[in-house]
């Protein structure tokens, strides 16, 4: 027990050190690396048919980590300083060398993380330091007061035990973590593979083994009534980008980390822009509009990079998805210890 | 007289051989002039129910009447046989048998390759320059086939992992790595881990798909066996997949014994 206590102190301590490593810097210029300007005229690789050509499989892997709304104390400052950078270079070299060295450390909390290799990593310090860009605090804006009482009722289903299924995330049930979740970087399943043919973009990501099929050729969005998950697509080129507009959503799914975070209303709209940067990367970028929800639009915006060796496996999530029996289970185990 | 009216049933049939062979000349093609699938397309059999002849027969659950019926139809296995080992037989009759409670469709479970294709579900081909994407409508399941230098599957997973190659107009797909956990039907038709499939994907003309499969698995089959249908393009007005992610509507199924308090 006590020994636990200095672990934890010692936990403590250390992430309290983190974001004076990470704030402690005087908000100095920093090389504006992430903000490469997008081309206008379009002079990379072309499709056959003359479209800009996006395939392949692409990562969001170097921006795991970065956090959703920047901390308050760096303000507006967009990049990392030389020595933030530094740093992180230093931590991902660590980690690279315990990923190859061990199967699961012997202190490794086995029974909850999988071993560390396992989860993907980034190959190089990311360029932000919040993965909003706009507003320019990088912070989330401001809930309207419908939104944060579904905040609050959400968080009160999430703290208890589970009485089934619907009272666990998409995410847990294997569902999904919709549009910006399946996207944003996490511990893995971080992959995006495009393929395109004339007249379609498609959009497939590994976890939860989504297809987003967006056409290109005008048509009109589905009937009002067709609200889905993952929403309804509608691509077109302006200049080197693809703009992916996609309405119709249900009212289920949130934009937080795999799609987690306060749910949406069905009136959400988001605009997502491919723009490809050079051979190995694309920029990505959503801004996420719901007057219900939020108090003004923003935008998320990071790289995705090609690899060498990445590609999208089969995430089989629903067919192995032994976690949701065994949270409930624990639950009722737990209600029945307590009667 | 005779000869005149020969001759122009003659120069007719002549006429009408060349309208299709300018038909097939015509079939949607890429720049690079391989034919291109791309597009949303469906079986219109009753294979899922059944891969074999069958005929109509009361479903499982008689309060839904004759909307839960199975309905009859053809098969779509060549010479309709299919050629399964003894011990293999038995067990594909076991799995009828208990069909709804052995199905992996039922629990909405990835259907695997050639299930997929002749699901009562369109399915989606986005074809690419490199790789061509098949996004299937049920589970929102799919896979990309892979254009370039084959490559050997890592492990093996619900969907398989798929080769394509040109053979003339034909695309060519050679699935291996599949586990034995799908089916081909919802009679119990089954195999095991060492299932191999070749799928051909021609066009009879610019809206049919003629799809055949050979079916491979010594471990089930004595022998390798056909099964072939066609494709048919979905010209409904904006015609697209509409999300079926079944999973919610399995969960009761699987997890409805853990809830606080089940549902009666």
């Amino acid at each position: 027990m006590m020994r636990n206590r200095v672990f934890a102190s010692l936990e403590m301590a250390i992430l309290a050190l983190v974001p004076i490593a990470i704030l402690g810097q005087a908000p100095k210029p920093a090389p504006k690396a992430a903000s490469k300007a997008t081309p206008k005229i379009w002079t990379g690789p072309k499709t056959p048919w003359g479209d800009p050509d996006l395939q392949g499989t692409w990562t969001s892997d170097d921006y795991i980590g970065v956090p959703m709304q920047r901390p308050t104390q760096v303000g507006t400052r967009e990049a990392p300083t030389d020595e933030e950078i530094a740093q992180r270079q230093a931590q991902l070299q660590k980690q690279a060398e315990t990923d190859s060295q061990e199967f699961v450390a012997e202190n490794a909390k086995a029974a909850v993380n999988p071993p560390g290799h396992w989860g993907e990593r980034a190959r190089r310090p990311p360029r932000q330091t919040s993965l909003i860009v706009d507003p320019p605090d990088g912070r989330m804006p401001a809930l309207t007061p419908e939104a944060q009482q579904r905040q609050a009722e959400l968080q009160k289903v999430r703290q208890g035990n589970p009485g089934g299924p619907e009272d666990r995330s998409l995410y847990d049930r294997c569902i999904t973590r919709g549009v910006t979740g399946s996207i944003f970087p996490v511990i893995y399943g971080n992959g995006t593979e495009i393929v395109q043919s004339p007249g379609f973009v498609t959009i497939l990501t590994e976890m939860i083994h989504e297809a987003r099929i967006v056409p290109l050729d005008g048509r009109p969005h589905a009937g009002k009534d067709i609200r889905t998950y993952m929403g309804d697509p509608r691509g077109h080129w302006e200049g080197a980008t693809l703009v992916v507009e996609t309405t119709n959503f249900t009212n289920k799914t949130g934009i937080g980390l795999n799609g987690g975070g306060v749910t949406h209303t069905e009136a959400l709209k988001l605009v997502e822009r491919f723009t490809r940067l050079d051979a190995s990367t694309i920029k990505y970028e959503v801004t996420i509009d719901d007057p219900q929800t939020y108090t003004r639009p923003w935008t998320v915006s990071f790289p995705i990079t090609q690899e060498p060796g990445y590609r999208n496996f089969e995430y089989a999530c629903h067919e192995g998805n032994y976690a949701l029996h065994n949270i409930l289970s624990a639950a009722r185990a737990d209600e029945a210890n307590k009667k | 007289m005779f000869r005149a009216l020969a001759v122009l049933i003659l120069s007719l049939a002549a006429n009408s051989a060349f309208g299709q062979a300018a038909q097939a000349q015509r079939i949607p093609r890429l720049p690079n002039g391989k034919p291109n699938f791309t597009g949303l397309w469906q079986s219109m059999t009753t294979a899922n129910w059944d891969i074999q002849d069958h005929i109509a027969q009361p479903g499982p659950f008689f309060q839904l009447g004759a909307v839960g019926a199975i309905p009859g139809g053809q098969g779509i296995v060549e010479g309709g046989e299919i050629p399964y080992r003894p011990e293999a037989l038995a067990k594909k009759r076991e799995n009828k048998a208990n069909w709804w409670k052995l199905d992996p469709e039922v629990k909405c479970y990835m259907p695997g390759v050639p299930r997929a294709t002749y699901m009562p579900y369109p399915l989606q081909i986005v074809q690419g320059t490199n790789n061509i994407a098949i996004a299937y409508e049920y589970a929102t399941s799919n896979r990309v086939v892979n254009m370039g230098k084959p490559t050997e599957a890592p492990t093996d997973t619900w969907m398989g992992w798929s080769n394509g190659r040109w053979e003339a107009d034909t695309l060519v797909v050679d699935v291996t790595g599949m586990n034995d956990q799908t089916w081909f039907d919802r009679a119990g038709n089954f195999h095991s881990e060492m299932l191999h499939v070749v799928e051909r994907y021609s066009f009879r003309n610019p809206d049919v798909i003629n799809y055949e499969a050979t079916i491979e698995d010594p471990m089930v089959f004595t022998r390798p066996w056909k099964i072939g249908l066609p494709l048919y393009r979905r010209l409904d007005k904006n015609a697209q997949l509409t999300e079926f992610k079944c999973v919610e509507f399995a969960e009761e199924l699987l997890y409805g014994d853990l809830r606080r308090q089940p549902k009666k």
